[in-house]
């Protein structure tokens, strides 16, 4: 699966091909008001990373303009090495409200397969790469021929997950994508992340408000906050490739670290030990 | 100036400039204006002046319009909103009466005026009553949407805490459906002012339709130019109007639409 | 932008589904019974007002199969469906691409707004007698009341469908780079298509509307023209008959706008069979 946007990715990426995507002195503001402020972080190619930080803080902001979808006032966001003005090659968006973002009047293969038919695949290549993302989410071909909305939300977040996939992004920004299934999807679509994560060797970059989902899937966690929101720090998450809704989440370590962020992102830096003791 | 003040200034020039410009294109390129049907637009405001804007000119050509719109209309509203209230209540009366609801509602309005005439003359009783039938089924069709998409839950929660019959039709049912009867009302309106200008071209009792008829028979063009502004902004201000009344009754469904436009 | 447009259920709602089919059975022979009522009432009016202002409804129904028989009859309903069809072309053809276009740009939706809400405004009839002074009793003095009534709420309701680009639909577009002539034929123009329904379904019903009216107050051929024509010549069942027939005609109409939207908007939530599993 190579598409030229990932390939010229990993090529002009060049001497640091590491790092897939950079953000320097990133800042922004809406009508004058500061909500985002000097944001500096890198992301290395196949690794996952979750931005987390309170509702409201801007993490959706930052997102749409890692995404290119919005110009920051200040600051610059590289990916493969070069600024990003508009939306690049490569990479691929899922957005938290899948309702809105699937197309109602479309089957769900022809959902997947728009970005591909749109930039030039042609219509077989479109389809068989739509119904090889598809699988990999765990839909069948039932499913493909069916409109988006005769499916239950996971479903159809997880047509969301296949339209990124086929698209073959070098690096796939997901904006809350879990926030509005319930507790038992919402689980399941985290272990699939995790699974496609590790199989296909994607870069991801996931904001969410779950501290739980942020150390559950990351390799490490951007902590956001404040106001204007800044990053707080950036937490390394040694928990290992593999994980466990229920092992993972029961050891010390998890504790530990989930106290760590929590205390990060209610802006008490120094009291984090305070926080892990009571915990 | 504030941003924010800059931006209303900034929203009221956009909306502006454009009748602005197109009545002063309106007013060069008329000026020399030969044509018969396409007068200058200075003696169309010439004689709009004279007709409509004169207090003398007034109880002739306006007063009897505004009346009669004033009897149908309401008529209209409150017929409609009252029967779409028992219509929406009460689903087997709706299902019922639908076909024949549909056939009636089919008929167009100014169709009926010669069957009205032989019933009703040709007094102001007979275009009181076609304007209300004519204006009646938006009202009414609108009434019992809104009726039946009030939140099936409001009304759970108000049998739970025992709210009696009438108070439940009162604060619950009639503000629940209030902006499908509003978007209903906006509706009516408009077949409302249709429906009154051709009524009044009948019978020799004044008005807007009795104006347009005799500069008709006149060839005074001028004078039908001017009727035709007049009617546009007379629409114009009744449409505001409504709006200032929806806008206040219906408060809370304004800044509730807003509110879920701005969250992303 | 919101206050100008049409609520999208002005004129009525969709018939709602039935669950059982002893329950339909039911609902016919109830809905049969309050047609044979109101009909009873129609003969019973026309039985207690003074002759000829009512004719019962056999002899209104007997009338109409006559006039079904004569070239006339159906010379008048095909000038009027003539008129009603032309007129509602040229308000789709103008009216959506122009709407479309103008709703696309914030600037040029703003600036238009003021404009096309004052003339939404304008009764079309008031043009009705200058328009009749130019052409004269006309198939095309018709057809410019018609357009010029009807193509508003179609042109404004196709403003605020583009408006509607604004959504996320587009932002998903833009990040996957989709091309504006991708766009624009496979997510911009399906998701406008509701709005755009909404329009047409009310432009529709004013075109309808305003041909059998035109026809009426100016004596253009069509059905207007023959009510008003068996009014003036006191041939009262016939008129009733032409009344009929406009009706029927509206119930036509109207039906076969909404097979169109149900086939066009299959999709749509209000069409949905099926709801989430």
């Amino acid at each position: 699966m190579t598409i030229t946007g990932s390939k010229k990715l990993q090529q002009a990426a060049g001497g640091n091909t590491d790092v897939a995507l950079a953000a320097r002195g990133l800042g922004h503001a809406y009508h004058g008001r500061n909500v985002l402020s000097s944001i500096d972080f890198e992301v290395r190619r196949g690794e996952f990373v979750c931005i987390v930080g309170p509702s409201g803080v801007g993490k959706t902001t930052l997102l749409r303009c890692l995404a290119g979808l919005q110009a920051s006032t200040s600051g610059t966001v590289m990916i493969a090495g070069e600024p990003v003005t508009e939306p690049v090659p490569g990479v691929a968006l899922v957005f938290q409200d899948y309702s809105r973002s699937l197309m109602p009047w479309a089957s769900v293969l022809h959902n997947v397969t728009l970005p591909l038919r749109a930039n030039g695949t042609s219509r077989a290549a479109a389809r068989e790469e739509g119904l090889r993302a598809l699988t990999l989410v765990g839909l069948d071909d039932v499913a493909a021929g069916m409109y988006p909305w005769q499916l239950s939300g996971g479903m159809q977040q997880r047509v969301a997950i296949a339209r990124a996939l086929a698209y073959n992004p070098a690096l796939l920004l997901m904006d809350e994508p879990f926030a509005s299934v319930d507790a038992y999807t919402r689980a399941d679509l985290e272990d699939l992340m995790l699974r496609l994560q590790r199989e296909l060797s994607l870069t991801v970059v996931l904001v969410t408000h779950d501290i739980d989902e942020s150390v559950y899937l990351s390799d490490r966690v951007i902590a956001l906050n404040g106001s204007p929101a800044s990053v707080a720090d950036i937490v390394e998450i040694p928990l290992g490739a593999e994980r466990d809704q229920v092992g993972t989440k029961s050891t010390a370590e998890f504790a530990a670290l989930r106290g760590r962020v929590h205390a990060l992102i209610r802006g008490s830096r120094g009291s984090a030990d305070a926080t892990e003791a009571r915990e | 100036m504030t941003p924010s003040t800059a931006r209303v200034a900034r929203t009221i020039g956009l909306e502006i400039w454009l009748p602005i410009v197109l009545v002063v294109v309106w007013w060069f390129a008329s000026a020399n204006s030969t044509s018969v049907y396409f007068p200058p637009l200075s003696s169309i405001l010439g004689s709009f002046a004279h007709d409509w804007l004169d207090p003398a000119a007034l109880p002739k050509n306006l007063v009897p319009s505004l009346q009669l719109l004033a009897l149908g209309y309401l008529l209209a509203v409150v017929t409609g909103i009252v029967l779409g209230l028992v219509l929406g209540l009460v689903a087997p009366l709706e299902r019922a009466t639908r076909p024949l609801l549909e056939v009636l509602r089919a008929i167009p309005g100014v169709a009926l005026l010669p069957i009205f005439i032989v019933l009703f003359g040709i007094d102001l009783q007979m275009k009181v009553l076609l304007i209300a039938f004519g204006a009646f089924w938006p009202v009414l069709l609108n009434t019992i949407d809104g009726v039946r998409g009030i939140e099936p839950v409001l009304l759970d929660v108000s049998r739970v805490f025992r709210v009696g019959r009438m108070r439940r039709l009162v604060s619950i049912v009639l503000p629940g459906a209030s902006p499908q009867i509003f978007a209903g009302a906006r509706t009516a309106l408009a077949i409302a002012l249709i429906i009154m200008v051709v009524s009044e071209t009948i019978g020799g009792n004044g008005g807007v339709g009795y104006f347009l008829l005799n500069a008709q028979r006149n060839f005074a063009i001028s004078s039908m130019w001017g009727a035709i502004l007049a009617l546009g902004i007379l629409g114009y201000l009744l449409n505001i109007v409504l709006r200032i009344i929806e806008r206040s009754v219906l408060r809370w469904h304004r800044l509730q639409q807003a509110r879920l436009e701005s969250q992303p | 932008m919101t206050s100008n447009t049409l609520s999208t259920s002005t004129t009525g709602a969709l018939p709602r589904p039935v669950p059982q089919r002893t329950g339909r059975l039911l609902r016919l022979a109830t809905q049969a019974g309050v047609i044979v009522l109101a009909l009873l009432l129609w003969w019973f009016a026309s039985a207690t007002l003074p002759e000829a202002t009512m004719p019962s409804p056999v002899e209104t129904l007997a009338r109409m199969g006559q006039l079904a028989l004569t070239g006339g009859f159906w010379d008048a309903v095909g000038q009027t469906l003539l008129t009603f069809a032309a007129g509602l072309l040229i308000c789709t053809v103008v009216g959506v691409p122009v709407g479309l276009a103008i709703g696309w740009s914030r600037i040029a939706t703003q600036s238009t707004r003021l404009v096309f809400d004052f003339l939404r405004t304008i009764p079309p009839i008031a043009i009705l007698p200058l328009v009749l002074l130019i052409y004269g009793p006309t198939f095309e003095m018709v057809l410019v009341v018609v357009v010029l009534g009807a193509i508003w709420p179609i042109l404004i309701q196709s403003v605020y469908a583009a408006r509607q680009g604004e959504s996320l639909l587009a932002e998903m577009s833009a990040s996957f780079r989709v091309p504006r002539r991708w766009f624009v034929t496979h997510v911009f123009f399906p998701g406008s298509l509701p709005f755009v329904m909404t329009g047409l379904r009310v432009g529709t019903t004013i075109c309808l509307l305003l041909t059998i009216t035109g026809e009426l107050l100016s004596g253009a051929p069509g059905i207007g023209f023959q009510i008003q024509d068996a009014q003036l010549s006191l041939d009262t069942p016939r008129m009733y008959a032409y009344v009929l027939v406009s009706a029927v005609l509206g119930l036509l109409v109207n039906g076969g706008f909404w097979s169109a939207q149900r086939y066009l908007l299959r999709w749509h939530a209000s069409n949905r069979k099926e709801s989430a599993r």
